[in-house]
């Protein structure tokens, strides 16, 4: 797969105060707009479906003068910003998805209120990946076809499409979207599931 | 019995039939003049209406031309800026008509940008942006072939905002023009630390103590104030406490 370059980072990536917790409300209502925007736009640009809030790799809490390899994992310079060596605290970073989630733009990974340390971030909603889908469906003429869930995300004949190489997990969420609208229908177990379009 | 000119009363009272010719010859060639000159009139501003049209393409693109034109318009007393609907008499409303339309439209667009970036931001930086940053804004976002805006252009159009009351106004942060677009009024304390975070983009309170030779209660407090109104955002992952200027994040 074609990596797609570093993220350009907007300018408050390398503001300081970003990575503080504003007190004053109208300003930390900015700071939380700006911060659901750069969280999707950067998740967008890697195709991260599932981020991890702290990055397995934590930095010490001395500054290092260590270079960091140009390629890090996607998702570790997001709320660090080696340049200004700051840092958003898993505390505001929750805030933040808080924030998102409100947007229905993220979810906690382990479902319902625990908190873990991994989200869905919905730079794409299941509802929009669906309507994605759909709009495949009927450009190709593959209505009445059935394909397996591997064949939509690993096949050739979907090669090129936005959908190609997505996480599994999001895609049967889109995909159950699409049963109810009533365009689809699931069935198989596991490992070889089937879905029909309507 | 002859007309013909002669010496005496006679003479008098052929002058006074004259005069009466003249005068009505006179008045005569008044209303032939009057005529002249409103037909001379009508071709002029039909002109001036072409010249406004024509040029308006460079009025909008070269702020040179539209500083010139503005100051033309200001030595023979016309107001560019003026309202096409304004009743006064004279040729001041026509004129303005006239000339006034392509540049009224190019600084009323401006204002409302302006107004637009201010809404924006004011979030971010509490109702208090520098107009160079505005105008960094405003030419980012502008499309091929629009042509300059100067600092000048954005201070003429917040201008022309003051019927709105106080909304809008320019404040001077040391040498540095301003659009403030909330009621608040700085005080001298605050000005003088938002001149102070001009230099660096950042203060703490003991570069205020060392620089403005402070008590740090005096320091603090005005420190406080500025980021209870927005206007400084504060970096608590340094050393000491650090606060800033929104302005850096509107840099390109």
């Amino acid at each position: 797969t074609t990596s797609p370059g570093p993220f350009p980072f907007p300018r408050e990536y390398f503001f300081p105060p970003f990575f503080t917790r504003q007190t004053n409300l109208t300003t930390h209502h900015a700071q939380l707009t700006k911060w659901s925007a750069l969280v999707l736009s950067y998740c967008r640009h890697h195709r991260i479906f599932k981020l991890p809030l702290s990055p397995a790799s934590t930095t010490t809490g001395t500054s290092t003068t260590a270079d960091k390899p140009i390629s890090a994992t996607p998702g570790e310079d997001l709320f660090y910003s080696p340049k200004i060596n700051r840092r958003l605290s898993l505390v505001d970073t929750r805030e933040v998805i808080n924030f998102l989630k409100k947007d229905g733009r993220a979810e906690y990974v382990a479902g319902g209120d625990k908190e873990g340390d991994v989200v869905w971030i919905y730079w794409r909603t299941p509802e929009e990946w669906a309507t994605l889908v759909e709009g495949w469906v009927e450009e190709t003429g593959q209505k009445g076809s059935v394909l397996t869930l591997y064949e939509l995300t690993e096949g050739e004949g979907t090669r090129g499409t936005e959908f190609h190489g997505m996480d599994s997990e999001l895609l049967q969420k889109a995909l159950s979207v699409l049963v109810k609208r009533g365009k689809a229908q699931i069935f198989g177990q596991e490992d070889s599931q089937g879905v029909k379009f309507f | 019995m002859s007309s013909r000119k002669g010496v005496g009363l006679a003479a008098f009272d052929r002058s006074r039939l004259n005069s009466a010719q003249y005068a009505s010859h006179g008045s005569t060639l008044r209303s032939t003049n009057a005529q002249a000159l409103e037909t001379q009139l009508s071709v002029f501003r039909s002109l001036l209406q072409q010249f406004a049209t024509t040029h308006a393409k460079d009025i909008r693109s070269n702020p040179t031309f539209r500083a010139q034109f503005a100051r033309m318009c200001a030595a023979i007393g016309v107001d560019p800026l003026a309202s096409s609907n304004t009743s006064s008499g004279g040729g001041n409303s026509v004129w303005a008509q006239l000339l006034g339309r392509s540049v009224n439209d190019f600084y009323f667009e401006l204002a409302v940008r302006v107004v637009e970036v201010c809404g924006e931001t004011r979030g971010e930086n509490g109702g208090l942006i520098e107009v160079r940053k505005v105008r960094e804004g405003l030419m980012r976002g502008r499309m091929e072939g629009g042509g300059e805006i100067t600092e000048d252009d954005i201070l003429r159009a917040v201008g022309t905002l003051k019927p709105l009351g106080s909304a809008y106004s320019i404040v001077r942060v040391g040498s540095k023009p301003y659009i403030r677009s909330v009621p608040k009024e700085l005080n001298m304390d605050q000005s003088a630390v938002l001149e102070a975070v001009q230099v660096l983009g950042y203060v703490s309170v003991s570069m205020l103590m060392a620089n403005l030779r402070w008590a740090r209660a005096r320091a603090q407090t005005a420190l406080e104030d500025l980021v209870g109104e927005g206007m400084l955002w504060v970096d608590k992952q340094s050393e000491e406490w650090e606060y800033w200027s929104p302005g850096f994040m509107m840099e390109s």
